[in-house]
C-alpha cells in the first residue's frame, strides 16, 4: 500500500485487510482484461477462517474502494470457508 | 445487455508469492541468505540489527533493508554501523512489507557483492507473517516484556518462521517472565522452532546469534557436497 494513490483519502489508516482489498480489485480487473465491460456488479471472495482476515473489516475496505468505474455497481459478496483460503472466486459484469 | 460471470479463482496473494519466488530464484542464485525479522512494535529488532551489523561489518558483506510504517529513523540508526546504503522503506501505514517492496530494494542491492540480506519488517506480529517476502527464512523476536502466551495469540508468525529469538534477555531478573513456559507455548505451536536468548543491549547472548549468521552465509557461500 501506498500514499498518494488517492484510494484511501478520507478513510482510517491502512490496514491489512484494505492491503487485501486493493488486491482483489486488482485480480479483479486483471480478470477483466479487455472485456471493457459496462459494470461489475459483482464479486464473489471466498476466505477462510485461519486467513487472517477479519470480515467486516474487509466488507468496509472494499465498499471504500468500490466507488468508482468499473467498481460503483459492485458489490462484494463474502463466502466464509474453511482452512486459510483468501481468493476471488467469479466476477459478474455487465456487458 | 447481459450478465456474464467470469471464474476466477485466484489466490489474493497470488501475485506477491510469484514476486516472492523471482526474488527467492534472485537469492538463491547469488547464495545470499536472507531473514526477514517480525515481530511486534519495541520487540528490539532495530537494537539487534545495530548490533550484529556493527559485530560484522568488518567481515561480512551485509545489505538491510527496513521497513517502517512512518519515518526513516529505523534506517538512519543502522546506517550508522555499516558502510553500505541500507534500503529504507516507508510504507505510509500499511502494516507489512510485501515482495514487490523487497524486489524494487534488491534492484539498489548488488547481490554477487552482499554475503547475507536481512530485513526488517514493520513492527506487526500478524500481517507480515502472512507475506511471503521471498527471505530464506522469517525469524520471531519475542521480547521478555511481552506475554509468555503470545505465541498462543499470534500462532501463524510462529508457524510460518524457523528461528524465534527470546530478547531484552537482561530483564529477566525484573519481570515475572515465564521464561520456560514461553519456550513451551511457542514449540506448541512449531515443534522445529529453533531459539536464540538474548540481551543487545548487555551483549548477552549475542555469540550465538553471530555464529548462527556466520554459518548461514558460509553454508551458502561454500556449500558442503555430500
Amino acid at each position: 500500500m501506498h500514499s498518494g494513490d488517492g484510494l484511501l483519502d478520507g478513510l482510517c489508516p491502512p490496514m491489512h485487510e484494505m492491503s487485501v482489498a486493493m488486491e482483489i480489485c486488482q485480480i479483479t480487473e486483471r480478470a477483466i482484461g479487455a472485456r471493457s465491460p459496462s459494470a461489475v456488479t459483482e464479486v464473489v471472495i471466498d476466505v477462510g477462517d485461519d486467513a487472517g482476515v477479519e470480515i467486516q473489516s474487509l466488507e468496509f475496505c472494499l465498499e471504500a474502494l468500490f466507488h468508482s468505474p468499473p467498481f460503483s455497481a459492485a458489490r462484494a459478496v463474502v463466502r466464509r470457508e474453511g482452512g486459510d483460503v483468501l481468493r476471488v472466486a467469479s466476477v459478474e459484469v455487465e456487458e | 445487455m447481459s450478465v456474464t460471470v467470469i471464474d476466477v479463482r485466484e489466490r489474493v496473494m497470488a501475485r506477491n508469492d510469484e514476486i516472492a519466488a523471482d526474488v527467492r530464484r534472485r537469492l538463491e542464485a547469488a547464495r545470499t541468505p536472507s531473514f526477514n525479522f517480525i515481530s511486534s512494535p519495541g520487540a528490539g529488532k532495530t537494537l539487534l540489527l545495530e548490533r550484529t551489523l556493527a559485530a560484522l561489518n568488518d567481515e561480512m558483506r551485509v545489505a538491510v533493508v527496513t521497513g517502517d510504517c512512518q519515518t526513516q529513523n529505523d534506517a538512519d540508526r543502522l546506517a550508522r554501523h555499516t558502510d553500505r546504503l541500507v534500503q529504507a522503506v516507508v510504507t505510509h501505514g500499511g502494516c507489512h512489507l510485501d515482495a514487490r517492496q523487497i524486489e524494487t530494494a534488491l534492484a539498489s542491492i548488488e547481490l554477487d557483492e552482499t554475503d547475507l540480506l536481512l530485513i526488517e519488517n514493520v513492527g506487526n506480529l500478524v500481517c507480515p507473517a502472512a507475506w511471503d517476502l521471498g527471505e530464506s527464512a522469517k525469524i520471531v523476536l519475542f521480547s521478555i516484556t511481552e506475554g509468555e502466551d503470545k505465541p498462543h495469540k499470534y500462532p501463524k508468525a510462529f508457524q510460518v518462521a524457523k528461528v524465534v529469538i527470546l530478547t531484552k534477555l537482561d530483564l529477566l531478573p525484573h519481570l515475572d517472565f515465564d521464561l520456560a513456559g514461553a519456550i513451551s507455548s511457542a514449540r506448541e505451536v512449531n515443534p522445529l522452532l529453533r531459539f536464540f536468548f538474548l540481551s543487545a543491549r548487555t551483549g548477552a547472548g549475542m555469540d550465538d546469534w553471530l555464529a548462527f549468521l556466520r554459518v548461514s552465509a558460509a553454508e551458502r557461500r561454500y556449500p558442503v557436497r555430500a
